[in-house]
């Protein structure tokens, strides 16, 4: 704060604080970079295990042009995200509500969750492939069942979490089961399911990564794997990076999904959907 | 994650009462369970019967006593993972916190870090530091950490305009208003990112274990569900919920005598014993 004031006060240079800070932080980058060539070129760090930054753009362009059979498993890995997180976010969803809406359920079913939450979710794979066979099938099980739990728990307490007040005015004012649920429930339950949904894509990813280490035949935690037991450092660092860039994208694609679906959580959502009722209202009262 | 069971704690003795139904129910699905399999309904190599999870767990446990090496090798790898990772997190969180440049330094690499699924990392991480108890340690430090820097930061950040007005006003000093303002009202924060860092350095543990280690669980689970001994696995899986369950509730003790001031039987505690401590040391 004080730091921005005071270059506020002193405008040395010609260029905003905004534009110096990105300079300042890209130099930085850039030196760590080099520093990073220039211990792996003299050996002070072993290439073995530190691959240089150059060598690691040389096996991108590789792996994604020359080569391109990262795509392949690319498509693969992604199907089985989506698979299994489409699958065991439904399932979560439908049984927190089933258990959320249901207050003798919820007592009996108490216990187990919380056994669940503590039991590893992952550590389930060996299991699950033993009991499933190699194949997509055991893959997505896996999955789904890490994706299962965090929309399941947010669900239930996005459903059981209602402000008494509201629902006393609401029924007070004798609102139908039905308007509860629509008017009440809902609006603010979506947004902590949503971000349930989050967490459980991020977990998707990690999951078909675990499932790919145990069942080595395609996918990209696979590549990885035998990137690095050739000792293909760097093109097991590209593969890493790819995994950052989709991390990255995955966690844009549910924030834009977020303020889509629970647009009245977030201002310009609210604008947004405001707008389009006020057209459509104008154009009812037109015709 | 939100809190999905909000009730008043009952008195104990009619949780007592309350704990029968739970009990004959969880006997009735364990029952039912092992008649299905008996009958041939379910199979028992996909899910065994519970008798034999029961005799699985006996044998590990307690005939042969195979499991208890790696049991400790895990808890061990879990534990020292996550005290690393917190150690980092918790100080560049609280460095981020007290300046501003620093802060902006630290966070984009801490956000690529966050993005990419740590456990991406774990062939290299095996690579780097070996076959054995380090690299589970290192992975588990690697995923640990992020959880526990971002739910410690904003602890340290929220803004309290008011109390930090009122500790100026006072004349409270810099270090005073870090250790008796900030710190106290980040601790609930940083405990809810400690316990979900510890689960995720179980997670972490396990999962290196999973792909190249000579001891702990992952091993075990690994051996026993690829001989198809499925009691085995289970019995070993439920003794990770085991570790789980210890490292949750010593995290919640720990929580609960650090934040006392959030429930109210632990605060009245509190202050009964600092009344005693007072009154001994002024001597009344």
């Amino acid at each position: 704060m004080a730091a921005t004031a005071i270059s506020r006060g002193m405008p040395r240079s010609g260029m905003s604080t905004g534009m110096r800070r990105i300079l300042t932080h890209g130099g930085i980058f850039v030196a760590l970079i080099l520093a990073w060539e220039v211990g792996a070129r003299t050996g002070f760090l072993d290439p073995l295990f530190f691959p240089k930054p150059s060598a690691i753009l040389a096996s991108f362009w590789r792996i994604y042009f020359v080569q391109g059979n990262i795509w392949y498993h690319l498509y693969v890995s992604l199907g089985l995200v989506f698979a299994g997180f489409a699958a065991g976010s439904i399932l979560g969803i439908a049984l927190g509500s089933l258990v959320g809406f249901n207050s003798l359920v919820r007592r009996f079913i108490k216990p187990y969750v919380i056994v669940l939450e503590a039991t590893p979710r992952i550590a389930v794979a060996p299991l699950l492939i033993a009991a499933l066979g190699f194949g997509a099938q055991s893959k997505i099980a896996i999955i789904m069942l890490v994706c299962f739990f965090a929309p399941f728990i947010n669900t239930l307490s996005g459903v059981v979490n209602v402000n008494e007040e509201k629902l006393e005015l609401f029924k007070s004012l004798g609102a139908s089961k039905m308007q509860i649920l629509r008017k009440l429930v809902l609006p603010e339950a979506v947004p902590v399911i949503m971000a349930g949904e989050r967490l459980a894509l991020t977990a998707a990813l990690s999951g078909v990564l675990v499932a790919e280490f145990i069942q080595r035949d395609q996918g990209i935690g696979s590549l990885i794997l035998v990137y690095t037991r050739n000792l293909n450092m760097a093109s097991a660092f590209a593969c890493i990076f790819t995994l950052t860039i989709v991390g990255f994208l995955i966690f844009k694609g549910m924030e834009i999904l977020d303020r889509r679906i629970a647009f009245w959580n977030h201002e310009d959502g609210m604008a947004r959907v405001g707008a389009l009722r006020k057209g459509r209202w104008a154009k009812q009262a037109e015709a | 994650m939100a809190d999905p069971f909000p009730e008043v704690r009952p008195n104990r003795l009619w949780g007592l009462s309350r704990l029968v139904p739970h009990l004959a129910l969880f006997a009735a699905i364990i029952a039912l369970w092992e008649v299905s399999v008996r009958a041939g309904l379910i199979t028992s190599i996909m899910i065994p019967r519970p008798s034999a999870i029961g005799a699985a767990i006996v044998d590990l446990y307690f005939v042969t006593g195979t499991i208890w090496p790696h049991f400790f090798v895990t808890l061990t790898e879990a534990v020292v993972g996550f005290l690393i990772g917190a150690g980092i997190a918790i100080a560049l969180a609280v460095g981020s916190s007290l300046s501003d440049p620093f802060k902006r330094y630290v966070t984009p690499y801490a956000i690529v870090l966050n993005v990419t699924p740590g456990i991406a990392l774990t062939p290299i991480i095996i690579a780097w530091f070996g076959f054995g108890m380090g690299s589970k340690m290192a992975l588990a430090a690697v995923i640990s950490f992020f959880p526990i820097f971002v739910n410690t930061l904003t602890g340290l950040t929220q803004p309290d305009g008011e109390r930090e007005e009122l500790f100026r006003s006072l004349g409270a000093s810099h270090v005073q208003i870090f250790w008796k303002l900030r710190v106290p009202s980040a601790l609930p924060l940083m405990f809810a990112g400690l316990k979900i860092g510890l689960t995720t350095a179980l997670i972490g543990a396990v999962v290196a274990e999973f792909a190249q280690a000579t001891h702990g669980v992952g091993v075990l689970m690994n051996r026993f569900s690829f001989q198809l001994n499925m009691g085995a696995s289970i019995a070993t899986l439920l003794s990770m919920t085991l570790i789980g369950l210890i490292l949750f509730y010593t995290m919640e003790f720990l929580d609960d005598r650090t934040v006392f001031w959030r429930r109210e039987e632990r605060r009245a505690a509190a202050s009964r014993a600092r009344a005693r401590a007072w009154k001994r040391r002024t001597g009344k």
